[in-house]
Formats: structure tokens, C-alpha cells, sequence
């Protein structure tokens, strides 16, 4: 077979053109089988177990399918736990956002050579284990330590005592773990505003607070959303915190299921209050696959 | 052919280049400045505190501290369970980012070129052990393998391990070999290479800095799951958190803080090593 010299060159121009069956694939579909396999075996059948579990064990068996839910979101006390658990996602998440929106602003608008600087501090922490910073604020927040001190000093507290075990250290304490989240969630989103239309409104007229309220805040709300549902969830599922700082003051769902597992054993009621604690994050990562999906990004 | 060439960007080719005036000192910006530090100062302090904890010669938890000492290092080395609860840990984390690896990225290989809806379920999918809540995850794995009896053993930490290490694999795999055209593939597979040559000379050494990464996000979380690790706890499974928070609820003294340093510069080095061989912007791209 020989080729035709000529034609050579419009061959070529001819081939990207022609790739039968879209690109090359290297892999096949079938490589995809050992993971599902896996995941289907250590995945998804525990977690449909797990759902059964809490409909069809114990008191569930006797007293109805839904006993255990309708304990959890009909009891007093347990609708308390509730509440306490919402109530702690949304003033961490409140408390993230006001504290790290300025220094993602920051970042991306004044920091310059020293986001390098920011980036590392904010992704360090993440380097330690969650006990570390949790014994940190332990130090930290004791009667005799440095930050009870200081506030004694200023006559913010009228006498020394152990911060660490008042529900406040919790809030420090999940702020501090979650905020970099936040800051890195929002800065992505305000990188790709462009800063002339912050300079167009001041040019225009509109004071700094005029221009952040109506153009910089509502440009960058996907990354605050992103943001805040991410430090919601991850609220939602800790329980270390809790343990460690507050006095046992502060008792989320997370901290009961790891409480009824250490003491009770209770599996249909523990089953339960899993699959409400999934649910809740479920329902708040399609919520955000929603917003995207609106905007246009691919998750 | 093609469209008219660009338009002039404003501000572009025919304006002056926008020159950063000379203001005066921008009260904000230095406010804002200032706050930025503190803030940092904030993310810092409690770390720092840990280490400065952890060199403390007196017996007890107090700040500042007294004077300094290595004690509490070695107090690590006597005491077996931190000792043994570190190798469990790095066995885990090793392991479990390894099978991880070897079940996530020819997944991810596949996936990434596959169009439709289908595919992009399964992408997810992949994904979705990272949504879940870690202590529902325990909870459902440990009563699930327990029915196997395979309850409290390494096995079963491993296994839980790598449900929640694979959407890390995947999830950078992904990125990384989405972004490469499919070319050098296709010209390796003209010029008669096998598939699995292909897969060895061509696509590996493009998607390494992607496994990588997700396996250095695997590993470190792993190293620090204790939500999921405590589960599986028992005297030959228990790892470093679990060991570190039985310690805590028992007693209160800077060991803890001395094993927290060591494992932080486990992390960092962990971290340091990858960079050096695969560059640190490769983590970001996902």
C-alpha cells in the first residue's frame, strides 16, 4: 500500500477530526467493577443495615417501625438534643463566616505576596490532630491560663475560672477547627470577581460600605454558601469537641451516639439517630449540589 | 475562519497599564491588616501551645511553663500503648491509602472520560463515603462486620480506613486526568503499545502527582480519624487518637501534648516529602 505524498497533508489536517467513537479511551468501563464491588460490599450494605437496623430491632420489632424515630423527635429530651444540635451548626457556621470572610477578603484583595503566608497558616492546623487543638484550648482557656487571664486583666470576666469546661470553649474551640474551611471556600469564589466592578461603584459614588453590600458580598454569596453548608455538616458530625471542652454542657446528636455506643448499646436507637445525622447531611450537600448545578459549576 | 481577533481588553494593549497610585495610608486596608494577623494569631495559638506544653517540666498542665525538658518524649517511649497505637496508626493509614489506591484509580481512569449520566452517578458515588458523617459510618461498618465476625480486629479497621480513603484517591485522579488530553494515550497506543504498556509508560507518570495527592490527603486523614477509629478500638487495634483520648479521660499531663508534636511532625513530614517529589500546587488542583 503506498501512500499518495500529495494527499499526505490533508490526511493529517483531516485526522483530529476524526476520532471514531470519541477520544482514546485507555480504560474500560469493567475497571470501574473491584471499587463498586468494595464499596457496595463495605458501603452502601452496612448503611442500609444500618437503616433497617433502626426499623426492625429491638422495641422497634414490638412497638412499630418508627419508635425509635418517633423517640427521637418526640421526647422531650431528645427533641432538646435537637434543637442544641441545630442551634450549635448555625452559630458556628455564623461565627465562621464573620470571622473569616474579612481574611479571605483580605487574600484576595491586599495580601499580595503574603497569600502564600495565610494559605499555609489556615491549611496548617489541618496537619494536627483533632486531640492537639482540643488539649490546646484546654491550656489555653484553664483557670490559670493565658486567655482567662488576659480577659481577667481587662475586667471582661470578674474572677478567673476554667474557660474550658463553659460551653463558650466549644464554640472556640469548633470555630477554629472550621474556619479555615470557610476562609479557602470564600476566597475561591471572590478571586474570580473582577475588582473593576468594585472600582466602577466606588467611581460611581457608592461608599466602601455601599459598594461591599451590593456588589462584592452578592458576587461572592457561592462561595459563602459553599462554605457555610460545609462547616454546617461538619458541625453536625463532631463529637470530640463536645467531649473534651464545654463540661459536658453542651450535648449534640453526634455526642449522644457516641455516648449510647459506650454506655447503652442501645443499636436500634444509636441506628437511628445515625440515619437522622445522614439524613441531615444528605439533604444539605443536595442543597449545595442544587446551587451549584444553578450556577452552572460542575461539583 | 476564525473569528476576528481578539477584542483590545479594556484596559489592555491601547490603555496605559492601570499604575498603583500613591494614596494615602489606606486606613481600611491597614485595619483590615491588622485584624488578618490576629486572626492568624487565633489559628496559631492553640498549636503552639501544645508545644510549648510539651517540652513543660512540671507534672502537671500549666502555661506559660516553667522550664524545659524532654521528659514527656520520653514518657512516649515507655509507655507501650502510645508506641504501639502509632505503628497500628501508620500500618492503617499506609495500608488502607495503598488498597485505596489500587481500587480508586483505575475507577477513576474510567470515569473520567465517560460521558452521560451513568458514569457521572458513579462519580459520585465514589465520592459520597467523604459526605458521611464518619461516626455513622463506624456505627454501620463496625455492626456490619461484627455480623461477619470480623468485628474488632485490623481487618476491620482496615476496611473502614479505606471506604473513607478512596473518594480522596478518586476525587484527585479525577481532576488530573480530566484535565490531560487524551493524546499522548492515543499516540502511545498508535505506535503499538499495548494497553497495560500504555497504562505504565504513558498515563501513570502524567497521573502520579493526582495519586499522590489524594493519597497524602488519604493518609493524613486516616492518620486522624478517630470518629471512625474508636469503633474498632481494642488493645491490638486501637490507634493513636483512640490511645490519646482513653489517656486524656484518665489523666492530664504534657505527654499528651509531647505525643501530639511527634504526630504533627509525622503529618509535616509526610507533607514535606510528597512536595519535594511531586510539588505542592499539585494538591490544590483539586
Amino acid at each position: 500500500m503506498s501512500v499518495d505524498v500529495e494527499q499526505a497533508p490533508a490526511a493529517l489536517a483531516a485526522l483530529p477530526a476524526r476520532r471514531p467513537g470519541g477520544p482514546y479511551r485507555l480504560a474500560r468501563s469493567t475497571w470501574t467493577v473491584p471499587v463498586l464491588v468494595f464499596l457496595g460490599f463495605f458501603f452502601v450494605i452496612p448503611l442500609g443495615a444500618n437503616i433497617w437496623r433502626s426499623l426492625a430491632t429491638g422495641d422497634a420489632l414490638t412497638q412499630g417501625a418508627f419508635v425509635f424515630y418517633g423517640k427521637l423527635l418526640g421526647d422531650a429530651y431528645y427533641a432538646g438534643i435537637l434543637y442544641e444540635t441545630f442551634k450549635v451548626g448555625v452559630i458556628a457556621t455564623a461565627l465562621s463566616l464573620v470571622l473569616g470572610y474579612p481574611v479571605a477578603y483580605f487574600m484576595v484583595r491586599h495580601a499580595g505576596r503574603w497569600n502564600g503566608v495565610i494559605v499555609f497558616l489556615l491549611i496548617a492546623p489541618l496537619l494536627t490532630s483533632i486531640i492537639m487543638r482540643t488539649f490546646g484550648w484546654r491550656v489555653l482557656l484553664a483557670r490559670r491560663g493565658p486567655v482567662t487571664m488576659l480577659l481577667h486583666d481587662w475586667g471582661l470576666i470578674a474572677r478567673p475560672t476554667n474557660l474550658a469546661d463553659d460551653p463558650v470553649a466549644v464554640y472556640v474551640a469548633l470555630v477554629h477547627v472550621l474556619v479555615p474551611f470557610m476562609v479557602l471556600s470564600i476566597s475561591a469564589v471572590l478571586q474570580q470577581v473582577d475588582v473593576r466592578l468594585e472600582e466602577s461603584s466606588r467611581v460611581l459614588g457608592a461608599g466602601p460600605l455601599a459598594t461591599f453590600f451590593r456588589i462584592t458580598l452578592p458576587l461572592s454569596l457561592d462561595g459563602v454558601a459553599t462554605g457555610c453548608i460545609l462547616v454546617f455538616v461538619v458541625t453536625n458530625g463532631s463529637f470530640l469537641t463536645m467531649l473534651l471542652l464545654g463540661g459536658g454542657k453542651v450535648t449534640t446528636l453526634s455526642l449522644l451516639i457516641y455516648q449510647q455506643f459506650n454506655v447503652a448499646q442501645d443499636t436500634g436507637f444509636a441506628a437511628a439517630m445515625g440515619n437522622l445525622l445522614l439524613f441531615v447531611a444528605l439533604a444539605c450537600l443536595a442543597l449545595q449540589a442544587r446551587f451549584l448545578r444553578r450556577q452552572g459549576i460542575r461539583p | 475562519m476564525t473569528p476576528p481577533a481578539a477584542y483590545p481588553a479594556p484596559g489592555g494593549a491601547g490603555a496605559p497599564a492601570p499604575r498603583r497610585r500613591r494614596r494615602r495610608p489606606n486606613w481600611a486596608a491597614l485595619a483590615l491588616g491588622a485584624y488578618v494577623v490576629a486572626f492568624l494569631g487565633f489559628i496559631v495559638a492553640p498549636i503552639a501551645a501544645v508545644v510549648m506544653v510539651s517540652f513543660s517540666t512540671a507534672s502537671f498542665i500549666t502555661f506559660p511553663i516553667p522550664g524545659l525538658t524532654l521528659r514527656w518524649y520520653w514518657r512516649i517511649i515507655e509507655y507501650r500503648p502510645f508506641v504501639d497505637a502509632m505503628i497500628v496508626s501508620i500500618e492503617v493509614a499506609l495500608a488502607s491509602t495503598l488498597i485505596a489506591a489500587a481500587l480508586g484509580v483505575p475507577a477513576a481512569l474510567a470515569l473520567a472520560r465517560a460521558r452521560g449520566a451513568a458514569s457521572a452517578l458513579l462519580s459520585n458515588f465514589l465520592l459520597a463515603p467523604i459526605t458521611v458523617p464518619a461516626i455513622v459510618l463506624g456505627l454501620a461498618l463496625l455492626y456490619f462486620l461484627a455480623s461477619l465476625s470480623l468485628g474488632l480486629s485490623f481487618t476491620a479497621l482496615l476496611i473502614a480506613h479505606t471506604v473513607a480513603g478512596i473518594p480522596y484517591v478518586v476525587r484527585t485522579v479525577l481532576a488530573v486526568y480530566r484535565a490531560l488530553p487524551p493524546d499522548l494515550e492515543e499516540a502511545s497506543a498508535v505506535l503499538g503499545a499495548t494497553r497495560w504498556q500504555t497504562f505504565r509508560h504513558t498515563t501513570l507518570p502524567l497521573i502520579r502527582p493526582g495519586i499522590f495527592a489524594g493519597g497524602l490527603f488519604s493518609v493524613l486523614t486516616s492518620l486522624d480519624n478517630l470518629p471512625l477509629s474508636f469503633f474498632f478500638g481494642s488493645a491490638s487495634t486501637s490507634t493513636l487518637p483512640v490511645v490519646m483520648l482513653s489517656y486524656m479521660e484518665n489523666q492530664f499531663d504534657p505527654s499528651i501534648a509531647a505525643v501530639s508534636t511527634v504526630q504533627m511532625l509525622i503529618a509535616v513530614v509526610a507533607l514535606v516529602v510528597t512536595d519535594r517529589l511531586y510539588g505542592i500546587e499539585k494538591l490544590t488542583a483539586a
